[in-house]
Parts: C-alpha cells; sequence; structure tokens
C-alpha cells in the first residue's frame, strides 16, 4: 500500500472539516423535527469529526515537516558558509593590512631613501605579528 | 646623483598616482549592495512569525471552551502532539531568517572597520617623514582602493557563490513552510471557527431552549466576536503566506540575475521586488498588532 502523502492527508482533513459543517448545517436547518437527544447526538458528532480532521492536519503537517529535513540540512549548510564567508572577512582585512603595510614598505624602498625605511618595517612586523597572534590557537 | 634620485622618486610616485587612478576607475563600476541589504534584512526580519506556532498549539486550548469535557482528554493529547512539532516549525522559519540574515552581512560588509584600520595606514604614512607629500598620497591612496576594491569584489563573489548555492534549498523550505501555513494551519483555523459557531449555534438554536431575548443578543455578540479573533488569525496566516511568497520571489530574482548584482541599473531593477516585499511585511504587521 502507498503511503499517505501530506497533500492526501491535508485532503483527508479537509473532507472530515467539511463534512461536520454540512452535518451542522443539516442539524439547524432541520432542529424544528429533532429531539433534543438527536440533537446533542448529532453535536457529538460534529465534534469528533472537527478533532479527527484538527488531527490529521497535525498529522499531515509532520510528515511536511519530516520531507523538508533533507533541503532544510541544505539551507543550513549555506547558512554556516555565509557565516563563515563573513569570519574570512575579518581575517582577510589582516591580510589587507600586511598587503598596506607591504605598499608603504614597497614605497619607501622605491623612494631611494634609506631612512625611510625603518617605519615601514615596523609597520610590516605589527601586521604580520597580529595575523600570527590571532591565528595562535593558545591566545 | 641626487638630481636622478628626485627624478626616480618623482617618477615612481607618479607611477603609483596612476595606478591609484586605474584601480579608482575599476572601483567606479562597482558596487552598492544596498537593494540586496535591504532585501535580506525585511526578510530576516518578516520571516520569523512567532504568532503563527503559538496558534497553533495554543488552538487546542482555545477550543476547550467550545467542547464538553469529555474531549478535553482528546485535546490535550493532540496539544502534546503539537508541541513535539514545535521545535521543527520554528527551525524552518529561523532558518529562513539565519539565511537571510548571512545574506546581509555579506551585502553591508564592515566598511567601518576597514577604514579604521586605513586610518591608522595614513598615521604611519604621516610618521614616514622621509616619504615626499607625494608619495604619500600615493601610497595612501593605493592602500584604501586595494582595501575597498578588494573587499567589494570579496563580498560580491561570496554572495553569489551563497545565492546560487542556496537558492534551491531556500525555495524547497519556504514551499514547505507556505504548505504548512496555507493547507495546515489555515485549514485548522477554519475548523475552530467551525467550533466556535456551532457552539455559539447551539446556544441559541438547541430545542427546547427557553427564549432569553437578553442572552440571546449576548451570544450573538460573543458569536461575532469569537469568529472576528479567528478570522484575524486566519488573515495573519495568509498575510504571513503572502510574505514568505514574496521572499522567494526576491531571492529567485537574485538567483536568475546574480552575475549582475552589484552593477549600477541592478539596484533599480531589484527595487520592486524590495517594495513588494515591504508592502506584504506591513500588511502582516497590520494583522499581527
Amino acid at each position: 500500500m502507498e503511503k499517505l502523502t501530506p497533500d492526501d492527508a491535508f485532503e483527508l482533513g479537509n473532507l472530515f472539516r467539511d463534512a461536520a459543517i454540512a452535518l451542522g448545517d443539516w442539524r439547524i436547518k432541520n432542529r424544528a423535527s429533532l429531539s433534543q437527544s438527536q440533537w446533542a447526538e448529532l453535536d457529538d458528532r460534529e465534534i469528533k469529526l472537527l478533532n479527527a480532521a484538527s488531527g490529521i492536519y497535525t498529522n499531515a503537517i509532520g510528515l511536511v515537516l519530516t520531507e523538508s529535513q533533507t533541503s532544510l540540512a541544505r539551507l543550513q549548510s549555506s547558512v554556516k558558509n555565509a557565516k563563515s564567508a563573513v569570519r574570512r572577512i575579518a581575517i582577510f582585512k589582516q591580510v589587507l593590512d600586511l598587503a598596506s603595510a607591504l605598499i608603504l614598505f614597497a614605497g619607501a624602498v622605491t623612494s631611494g631613501n634609506v631612512a625611510g625605511i625603518p617605519a615601514a618595517v615596523v609597520a610590516l612586523e605589527d601586521a604580520a605579528a597580529a595575523i600570527v597572534e590571532s591565528s595562535d590557537p593558545e591566545s | 646623483m641626487i638630481i636622478t634620485r628626485h627624478i626616480s622618486a618623482a617618477s615612481s610616485g607618479s607611477r603609483l598616482i596612476f595606478a591609484a587612478l586605474l584601480l579608482a576607475a575599476s572601483l567606479s563600476g562597482c558596487a552598492s549592495f544596498k537593494e540586496v541589504r535591504t532585501f535580506a534584512s525585511l526578510s530576516a526580519n518578516a520571516a520569523t512569525y512567532d504568532a503563527l506556532t503559538r496558534d497553533y498549539i495554543g488552538a487546542l486550548d482555545r477550543r476547550k471552551q467550545y467542547q464538553p469535557q469529555k474531549f478535553h482528554g482528546d485535546l490535550e493529547t493532540m496539544k502534546m502532539r503539537r508541541e513535539a512539532q514545535r521545535a521543527s516549525l520554528d527551525l524552518l522559519q529561523q532558518t529562513v531568517t539565519n539565511y537571510m540574515q548571512g545574506l546581509g552581512s555579506l551585502a553591508s560588509g564592515d566598511i567601518r572597520t576597514f577604514d579604521r584600520s586605513l586610518d591608522n595606514l595614513s598615521s604611519s604614512l604621516s610618521d614616514a617623514t622621509l616619504l615626499d607629500r607625494s608619495e604619500k598620497e600615493a601610497v595612501g591612496a593605493l592602500s584604501t582602493l586595494l582595501a575597498r576594491t578588494t573587499t567589494t569584489l570579496y563580498r560580491q563573489h561570496e554572495m553569489k557563490q551563497l545565492i546560487r548555492d542556496g537558492n534551491q534549498p531556500l525555495q524547497d523550505v519556504i514551499a514547505a513552510t507556505r504548505k504548512i501555513v496555507k493547507r495546515g494551519i489555515v485549514a485548522d483555523l477554519q475548523t475552530e471557527s467551525a467550533l466556535a459557531g456551532r457552539y455559539y449555534d447551539n446556544f441559541m438554536l438547541a430545542p427546547d431552549n427557553p427564549v432569553e431575548p437578553v442572552a440571546m443578543a449576548l451570544a450573538k455578540e460573543a458569536r461575532v466576536e469569537a469568529l472576528a479573533r479567528v478570522d484575524n488569525r486566519i488573515r495573519g496566516a495568509q498575510r504571513y503566506d503572502t510574505v514568505l511568497d514574496e521572499i522567494a520571489a526576491g531571492h529567485q530574482y537574485l538567483y536568475d540575475h546574480r552575475d549582475r548584482i552589484g552593477q549600477d541599473d541592478f539596484g533599480r531593477q531589484f527595487k520592486p521586488a524590495v517594495d513588494e516585499l515591504r508592502a506584504a511585511y506591513r500588511s502582516l504587521l497590520d494583522v499581527s498588532r
């Protein structure tokens, strides 16, 4: 026997709900010919049908949740990648600092003025030290 | 010798400035992610509609007032089954929110951090007293442009990749949530509406009921109010469904045009999708307040 799909289950829930509503309409329309006990008996049936419809909707929602597990896992993996990309930007900044320090160094060297080099070397060392410090798991 | 050195320094300074100008020109083609950022931020806020799960589970307690005591045990059992689904239902919504926050972070980037770092560079450039003015300007301009260009391009690349990989699972998750909302929760609320209606109908129309005009008037009023409360919940769920539809459509647009993200006219073309999402979200807020 084939398994019930969520769509089948939702449809089934609608059938129960609509049957209960139709029963209620009939009961009210024919109330003059119904005794108190017949009225109460039908009322009970309607409640049972409506509760059964709710129970079927609950099951159908459970089926959709189960079916969506794979997509959910894939989307969560994308979320993880996005977070990792954002984290990489923070690390990337340090690489950029290093690149900037290198440019400063290159600028000092290409200026041909040897006295300008120490300041550039300090900047370069600072940038490199920052990277080493942040990538050190002990720090 | 001194003249030669000056010429060489001036020439290297010019080259740096020229390189900076080239970078500036390439940067001018990039990249405003404003509309992507706005879309992601709106989606992140709108995707989580707490009232949905709360109402779905709370429905069973609300229904007790419309049913005799003998049915309350069944309602409690069903409530426990729904409680067991709570985490999964919340996770569906939360995952869409998390995804959009990730997209928003990439679209916004923390440029200020880079600018602070570049301020430090400016200050070290000032300290480098032996570089002449044009060289300092060239080095500063290059560093600024290098930082901004590379981060912009990096963000653009990561965003495209995220949108490419995330689109299908996002569409699937949203489709599953919409199915739960439309076919499950709205249909279940319609059941609640039928239960509330028949409760007051019974009160007013049951055979052998004594005719009490004041009690009838009060019952009529209570019936209208009870049905209006359920209708409001149904409207909230339907508007949330519209919000999800707009999020899915907006993201599909991003996916279909991902290679154009960051281009000058992209933001203008994407804006209608953002506006539609904003209108749908406002409409949801109107009903959920």
